[in-house]
Formats: structure tokens, C-alpha cells, sequence
């Protein structure tokens, strides 16, 4: 049993956990980091990163499909399920020890286990005990089950199980339409699984705006999917190799289904409630600087509620750390959070839907299909829209909505753009290179205005 | 470190401007509020202070055009080095040569550039002086200053029809004497804002260098523009820039102006306040078609502007309401041009309404409109401000019911317009819901007593009775 002081102990070392450890690092503090599984969290070792490993996999099989159209004379491509999820897990392991490195470079001490509270400023990590001025409570998120369905891991898939496939469904099941369950939908459909993808909400998508979640419905629908909006799936029973699901009172059989109905708060099994840190609805509570009801214990990332986003966790960590030490950090303005989907299409947007921004008063509304954008017919991709939304009467630019190629790549330029508070006058007046993608964007607020050149 | 002396810029629409006189010769000790030179531009004639104590080093001689902004020269403090000569200085004859400010600041500019400038700006009278150049002694503006004279309308009998100090004695024993207004315009640099900041900042007629940014780096952001014109709304102009518990804040500019004026008027006259309550209405009814009316013509003909009216009307049959208290004399003046107070968020100005009592209600609204635009924009004409022979101020819109406006020297009367509420007139014994509203008349004493000046003022309330009166 070993005890150590520090000034802040983070638990958990997502990339909210690690980021806030490495900025209270730089600050001058010292830093002790607790983690029961591995570095990086689910978005390096479950999430984002691999994710992104199978569907790179998805994408270079399609364009080898597709290379026909370029010229290219290629027999069809086959794929290694294994060697494909290998790569995938491979991805992570690299990136986690990357993570590890991190850590020693920025003298962060690292604690392996389960973390308990035993008051405010004390900590329990298997036989360490950590006393800290300050915690960060950063233990992330999971998985949600539905009371009627739970994922099982034979053949019923919670999005871990979905990364690492060890059999390619023939008829595949997804429940949720949400951002992992339309990147799971695309990546086993490109392989060649016939899906069915079941949404509760009446669009796919439910967090993008409507026009883009129906265009990237019609695309799915068009690679084969079968997509079912505003309908639940009631039942799911597991005979063997056969699962039947109740959907709109007719039972359908699939080789497997994925569940993928949001996340819940990794609030347990910490003594949260014993220390007196207030939870409301699976999420830990917190003011706009992160801080918990008790004093000095903070909360970021997921655990801290919706948007489940590793950048918004890492920008939290970052505003708890600053805080911590009397930076006076900007709080997070949540209508700049950009989101990506890295389906095929993909989607990409920040700040408000048409619909949201709509209500708030007079708006402007451009649009520019990739169809008119000479770059996204040189390289055989014009399905995709670039929607722009203006307040009317400030010319703010308030929401950006995009979907079709490299679009998760070209949101940051409206990030950049709405953070910097950019009216249209200034977007007008950039000078996007030519021939990109990115010039879709600049005609989108052109066309908000009225002066759209090429379509 | 030697303190700038700047060309200082008074005016939007001010390119340039020279030094047309050193009041402090170089070489001399200047101390902190003292003239230290006098600024001639096409527009406007204006007396600079020294904003710091020291020996002042003269960059420039008389006469040499610059850009506002531009270094005239540098106040050296106790202990410095200071050269004979300094370097760089242009000849009188280069008057080509511009210095940008930031090349030769040896401390930053954003230091020791002049926010505000403490100085009267003078009317100029476009019957003796054409060009706007008005040709005066230091002396002589001084004591004008001192004294509230406008000397621009004063007639100079120095060589060359020079206005000298005699002459401003003289002006302010004579009924031409109407009160010089104070301008403000802040200058200096442009503080670091988001475009969007910038763009409702101008909309909103708010100045930007009054704002404290909260963005990075103290950048001013779209939210330091929705919290200033919220505040700025209910609490009027001093909280846009912000004051802070525990803060202080140096008396100067615009504030130094007012704070003087403002006491003097108290200190010399024997101003006192009544009020009384008029029967709106019919002013309600009246307002409510002619807005209906106007509408086409977006012209929308305000509560105080058919106050205003009344006012003017009123002083026709009064004028000795419409005078000025000289000591030896109380003169009548031949015109009645009403000042409206406007609030802005440097301070409080007085444009004119000229010859307000001739003025059908239609056009008096276009002007008020286009001088509350004008004031705020800082956009005011140098006659806009100058010869007001009585003043209105308002103080409805807050809620005010009664209050005792202060005289603005050297008139006589000044009325403060209040709250329309439901008042109650007695029909009989039955209680008749009406709109309601009190005058809060302030007259100096000294030149009409109670009983006249509370026939004025139920002159100005019959009229407002009976407002059909104001539109033929």
C-alpha cells in the first residue's frame, strides 16, 4: 500500500482523461492518471480509431469495385475478415502505446485499476492511494442495452463485438440509426452484407440536419440497405445460428443484429454517491467549467453528458485543467461542436439544423450540390450537398451541413469559421484554392446570398 | 520614456489637421490638463490638453498638415534625457511628411494613444466664417472656454478681424452669446474584435472601443455586443464601456465637460423645478393617425418631439422664458432653436432643433431623428449643436415621473418630459381612466419669476390639452 500526492488525479485515460493529464502537465502540476483498461480509451481502442480502420478498408473496396468507371481493369476484390479486423486492432494497440509514451514524456503517473472514491480528495487504485487537490472524473461511456434486447456477443453485437467480427453476417440487423450504427451499416454493407437498418426517430441520423440525414437515406437505399425510419424493434430471440426480430409486427431472421442505442455514463462502482457528486440521468452533472456539486472534483467527456465526442472531452479536459488553475477558460459553446459520420457518404456538420436555427428567427439557406464541383466529378464522387444557414439579419453563420466525399475533413474550415465569429462577408472574401472539394463550401455561402457562380 | 503629444482626431470624417499654434513653447513645462497646443482642422478649431506633466519638445512647427494620429511632439518627464532638437522632426515647409505613429512611439502606442480629448469644439458661424476656420487667440478661446462663450460667433477686432480676449469679455456681456455644446469622439486604436462583433457593433450604434472583450486574448466577441446593448439600454450610455466596482475612473473628456458645465449652471443660477400634470389623450390619438399616416414616409413623429413643438410654440408668447440671465441685462433671444438631450454612451449631447416653433410636427420628427442618428453616429454637424435657446430632456422612457433637469447655461428654461401613464380624471364623480403626464419645468429665477414661468407652463400643457393647435 503506497500513498501519493498530486495535484490533480484524473481518472480514466479516454482521450478527455489523457488531454486534461498532459495540459495540467504543461500547467506545472503534478499529475497522477488512472486507468482500469487501456490507454486511449474507447475511441482509440473501441471507437473512433479502429472504426475508422475497417471503414478505410470499406472505402478502398469500393473504389476497387468502382475502378472500372476510372479506367482501371480490376477483378473484383475479396476480403480477410480476419487480416481486416487484425488491422483494425493493430491500429488501436499502435495508437495506445503512443498513448503510454505520452504519459512517461509528460511525467504523468499512471495507476492501473478500478478507481474508488474515498472522499473528496482521495482516491483508491488497487493498493496506491492518490491524494489530489483536484479529480477529474473522465470514466467515459458505454454501450446502452434496451430493457427488451440485450447484446449478447454471439449474435447480438454491441458495437465492440461489431469491430471484431469473426463471421460476415449474410442479413444483418441494425438497430439504431445513430452516427456508430450508419458507420457499422456502411461498412458491412460495402462487404457485402445485406442490411437492415432500423431507426425509432423519424430520420436517420436524428442529431444531423433533416435535409442531409434523408439525402444520406436515399444513398444508403441506393447501396442496397433497407432503411426503416420511425419503426422499433420489439422483440429479438436467438435460436441457434438464427436470430428473429419483431419489427413492425412482422418477425424478420437475420444472421446477427448490432445494437447501437446511444451510450450510458460509466458512473458506477466509483463512490460518486458517497462524496455527494449529484447524477442526473446516467450522466455526471457539471456547471459550464466542469465542475461537479463537490468541490474540486470535476467531470468531462462522455460521462459528463451528450455530445458523446472525443473532441468535446478533450476540449473539456482542457477547460476543467485551465480552471483548475485559474486560467479563466473559455467555457464549451456547445453550437460549435462539429460531428462526423465516416459513413459512405459521409456527413459532417456544426451548429444549428435549418429547423433549429429557423426558430430562432430569420435565416438564410445556401446550398451547393458536389454535382456542380469540377473536383468531384474528376475523381467520381459528385453524390453530396455543402449546406450553409446565415442568421438573416447579422449574417452569421450559424449551421454548416454537409454530405459526400472528404467532407469529416473540410468541416474544420466552418469550425474555424463560426469560432472566429466570420460573417458572409468574410467567407465571400476567402479565396478557396481551385480545383478542391472545398469549393462547394464557398458556393454554398455564395448561393445563401444569392451569388453563386457555377450552378 | 518621452510621452507622445498627438494630432488628436476630433470627427469621423477628420483626414487632417495641423498645429496652428504651440501654447507651450518648446522647451517649456507643461502640466498635466494644460493647453499645450491649439489644433486647426477644415471643420473645426479645438484646444488641446497635455495629458501628462513634463517639458514639452515640439516635432512639428505651426502650420504642417498631418493625419490625425500623427506625433506633434513629446512630453519629456523630470529626470529624462532631453535633446535640443528632435530628430526626425519634418521642416515647416514638408508638409508631405507623415509619421505613422506606431514607427516612432517609443513606448507602445496603445498606451499612450489619447482616448479622449477634453476640449470644447467650436460652433463655427456660417455667416462670418465660410471655410469653418475661425481665425482666434489661444488667449481668447481660453477665456471662451471659461466663461461658456461660443466664440466662433463672436466678432474679432484683433488684426485681421482675430477674435481676442476683449472681444470674448465683450460677447458674454452681449445677447450673441449662445452656449458652446460639448463633442466627444473617442479615437485610438481599433481594438481586436470578430467580424461578427464588428458588423452589430455598428448596427447597434455602439461604440467598439468601449467594450471590454472576453473572447481569447480579450477579443471582442458577438456576446460583449448583445451584453452591452442590454445593458446599455436600461441603464443608459455609462454601462456599455463597462465601469467596474473598485474602478477609477479619471475625470476627463466629455465627463469633465458635463461634470463643469453641469455644477456651474447650479452655482450661478437660481434654477428651481415645478411640475405639472397634462391630459394626453388627445396627443396619444394625435400621434396614433399621424404615425398611421406617416407610415409611407417612415416618418414616426415621437412623444418629445410633440413636446418639443409645444414647447417651442409656447415660448412664442413667452419670451421671456426664451432669454438668457447676462448680470446687467437679460437679453431675448430672436430665435427659438430647442436643444434635445441625447444619451450617448460617452456621455450626454444637446443638438438643436433650429427654429423649432416654425416647424411643422412632420419635419421636426425628420430632424430630431436625423440629429439622434447624427449624435450617434458622431456624425453631428458643428451647427447642429450650437444655438440652442431652450432644452428639452426626457427621461420617460425609464419610467421617470417627475425629476428637476439642470439649466444649460446660459439658457433660462429647460423641460423635462415623463412617463404617459393611466392617470384618472373625475367625470363628475365618476373616475375617468386617462392618459396622463407631468412637465418638470426648471427656470432660472433670476430672469422670470413663479407666476410667469407657471403661466408658460400651462400654456405648454394647454397646448399638449388641445394638440390640434400644434399642427396649424
Amino acid at each position: 500500500m503506497s500513498e501519493h500526492n498530486v495535484d490533480v488525479l484524473v481518472i480514466g485515460g479516454g482521450p478527455g482523461g489523457y488531454t486534461a493529464a498532459i495540459r495540467a502537465s504543461q500547467l506545472g502540476l503534478s499529475v497522477g492518471l488512472a486507468e482500469r483498461a487501456e490507454l486511449g480509451g474507447v475511441c482509440l481502442n473501441w471507437g473512433c480509431i479502429p472504426t475508422k480502420s475497417l471503414l478505410h478498408t470499406a472505402d478502398v473496396m469500393r473504389e476497387a469495385m468502382t475502378a472500372g468507371e476510372l479506367g482501371l481493369e480490376i477483378s473484383k476484390p475479396k476480403f480477410n475478415l480476419k487480416k481486416v479486423v487484425k488491422r483494425s486492432r493493430d491500429v488501436a494497440a499502435q495508437l495506445s502505446g503512443g498513448i503510454s509514451h505520452l504519459m512517461r514524456k509528460n511525467k504523468i503517473i499512471v495507476f492501473v485499476g478500478d478507481a474508488m472514491f474515498q472522499d473528496k480528495n482521495t482516491v483508491v487504485v488497487g493498493d496506491d492511494t492518490i491524494i489530489a487537490d483536484n479529480i477529474i472524473v473522465a470514466t467515459g461511456a458505454r454501450a446502452r442495452n434496451l430493457p427488451h434486447i440485450q447484446a449478447d456477443g454471439d449474435r447480438v453485437w454491441d458495437a465492440r463485438s461489431a469491430m471484431t467480427p469473426t463471421f460476415m453476417p449474410k442479413e444483418l440487423l441494425i438497430i439504431g440509426a445513430g452516427a456508430i450504427g450508419v458507420e457499422f451499416a456502411s461498412f458491412y454493407n460495402t462487404l457485402g452484407a445485406k442490411v437492415t437498418l432500423v431507426e425509432v426517430m423519424d430520420q436517420i441520423l436524428p442529431a444531423e440536419d433533416s435535409e442531409i440525414a434523408d439525402l444520406a437515406k436515399q444513398s444508403f437505399i441506393k447501396q442496397g440497405m433497407e432503411v426503416l425510419t420511425g419503426t422499433g424493434v420489439d422483440e429479438v430471440k436467438v435460436t441457434g445460428k438464427t436470430l428473429t426480430a419483431l419489427i413492425g409486427g412482422k418477425n424478420r431472421k437475420f444472421d446477427a443484429a448490432i445494437l447501437s442505442v446511444g451510450v450510458s455514463g460509466n458512473i458506477e462502482d466509483l463512490g460518486l454517491e458517497a462524496i455527494g457528486v449529484e447524477v442526473d440521468r446516467g450522466f455526471i452533472s457539471v456547471d459550464e467549467y466542469q465542475q461537479t456539486s463537490v468541490d474540486g472534483v470535476y467531470a468531462i467527456g462522455d460521462v459528463a453528458g451528450v455530445p458523446c465526442l472525443a473532441h468535446k472531452a478533450s476540449h473539456e479536459g482542457i477547460i476543467a485543467v485551465e480552471g483548475i488553475v485559474g486560467e479563466m477558460p473559455h467555457p464549451l459553446n456547445r453550437e460549435r461542436i462539429p460531428g462526423c459520420t465516416y459513413s459512405h457518404p459521409q456527413i459532417a456538420s456544426i451548429g444549428l439544423s435549418e429547423v433549429q436555427a429557423g426558430e430562432r428567427g430569420e435565416i438564410k439557406v445556401g446550398r451547393f450540390p458536389l454535382l456542380a464541383n469540377g473536383k468531384a466529378v474528376a475523381v467520381n464522387d459528385t453524390e453530396g450537398l455543402v449546406k450553409t444557414i446565415f442568421d438573416a439579419s447579422t449574417g452569421s453563420l450559424l449551421g454548416a451541413h454537409m454530405i459526400g466525399p472528404g467532407v469529416t475533413e473540410m468541416i474544420q474550415g466552418f469550425a474555424v469559421a463560426i469560432g472566429l465569429e466570420t460573417t458572409e462577408a468574410e467567407l465571400m472574401e476567402t479565396i478557396f484554392p481551385h480545383p478542391t472539394l472545398s469549393e462547394a463550401m464557398h458556393e454554398s455561402v455564395l448561393s445563401a446570398f444569392g451569388r453563386t457562380i457555377n450552378f | 520614456m518621452p510621452k507622445e503629444i498627438y494630432l488628436v482626431k476630433v470627427g469621423m470624417s477628420m483626414t487632417e489637421g495641423m498645429v496652428s499654434e504651440w501654447f507651450v513653447q518648446d522647451g517649456s513645462q507643461v502640466k498635466k490638463g494644460e493647453l499645450v497646443y491649439a489644433l486647426e482642422t477644415e471643420k473645426v478649431n479645438l484646444d488641446v490638453d497635455a495629458d501628462y506633466s513634463g517639458t514639452v519638445k515640439h516635432l512639428v512647427e505651426v502650420g504642417v498638415t498631418l493625419e490625425p494620429g500623427d506625433v506633434v511632439g513629446y512630453i519629456f518627464e523630470a529626470g529624462e534625457d532631453i535633446p535640443d532638437t528632435l530628430a526626425g522632426a519634418p521642416a515647416a515647409a514638408s508638409a508631405e511628411t507623415k509619421r505613422e505613429p506606431e514607427a516612432t512611439a517609443p513606448v507602445p502606442a496603445v498606451a499612450a494613444a489619447p482616448e479622449t480629448v477634453s476640449a470644447s469644439v467650436a460652433a463655427s458661424d456660417p455667416v462670418v466664417s465660410q471655410d469653418g476656420h475661425i481665425k482666434s487667440s489661444p488667449a481668447a478661446r481660453r477665456l471662451a472656454k471659461e466663461l461658456g462663450v461660443d466664440y466662433t460667433r463672436v466678432a474679432g477686432s484683433g488684426p485681421g478681424g482675430r477674435i481676442v480676449e476683449a472681444d470674448v469679455q465683450a460677447a458674454s456681456q452681449r445677447d450673441a452669446v449662445v452656449p458652446a455644446a460639448p463633442a466627444e469622439i473617442a479615437t485610438g486604436p481599433e481594438p481586436k474584435a470578430s467580424p461578427l462583433a464588428k458588423r452589430l457593433a455598428s448596427e447597434r450604434g455602439i461604440d467598439i472601443r468601449s467594450i471590454q472583450g472576453t473572447g481569447p486574448g480579450g477579443r471582442i466577441v458577438q456576446s460583449d455586443i448583445e451584453n452591452a446593448a442590454v445593458t446599455g439600454v436600461s441603464t443608459g450610455a455609462a454601462a456599455v464601456s463597462g465601469p467596474r466596482a473598485g474602478e477609477r475612473i479619471p475625470v476627463k473628456g466629455m465627463r469633465k465637460t458635463i461634470a463643469s458645465r453641469m455644477h456651474h449652471s447650479l452655482q450661478e443660477s437660481a434654477q428651481l423645478t415645478m411640475d405639472m400634470e397634462v391630459n394626453m389623450d388627445d396627443v396619444v390619438k394625435m400621434r396614433t393617425s399621424l404615425v398611421e399616416e406617416w407610415a409611407n414616409e417612415g416618418v414616426k413623429p415621437t412623444y418629445t418631439d410633440i413636446v418639443i413643438k409645444a414647447v417651442a410654440k409656447a415660448l412664442r408668447a413667452h419670451p421671456m422664458m426664451n432669454s438668457q440671465f447676462l448680470g446687467s441685462e437679460i437679453a431675448l433671444m430672436t430665435e427659438i432653436n430647442v436643444g434635445m438631450a441625447v444619451a450617448l454612451p460617452e456621455g450626454l449631447i444637446v443638438p438643436v432643433v433650429r427654429n423649432a416653433d416654425q416647424l411643422p410636427i412632420k419635419e421636426l420628427a425628420k430632424e430630431t431623428s436625423r440629429l439622434a442618428i447624427a449624435a450617434r453616429e458622431g456624425a453631428l454637424g458643428l451647427d447642429d449643436y450650437a444655438g440652442g435657446t431652450f432644452t428639452v430632456t426626457a427621461l420617460g422612457m425609464y419610467g421617470v415621473d417627475s425629476f428637476t433637469p439642470i439649466i444649460n447655461e446660459p439658457q433660462t428654461g429647460i423641460m423635462g418630459v415623463n412617463r404617459i401613464f393611466d392617470g384618472v380624471e373625475w367625470n363628475g364623480d365618476k373616475p375617468v381612466k386617462t392618459k396622463k403626464m407631468n412637465l418638470s419645468l426648471t427656470w432660472d429665477h433670476r430672469a422670470v419669476d413663479g407666476a410667469p414661468a407657471a403661466e408658460y407652463l400651462v400654456e405648454v400643457r394647454n397646448l399638449l390639452q388641445s394638440p390640434y393647435r400644434l399642427l396649424v
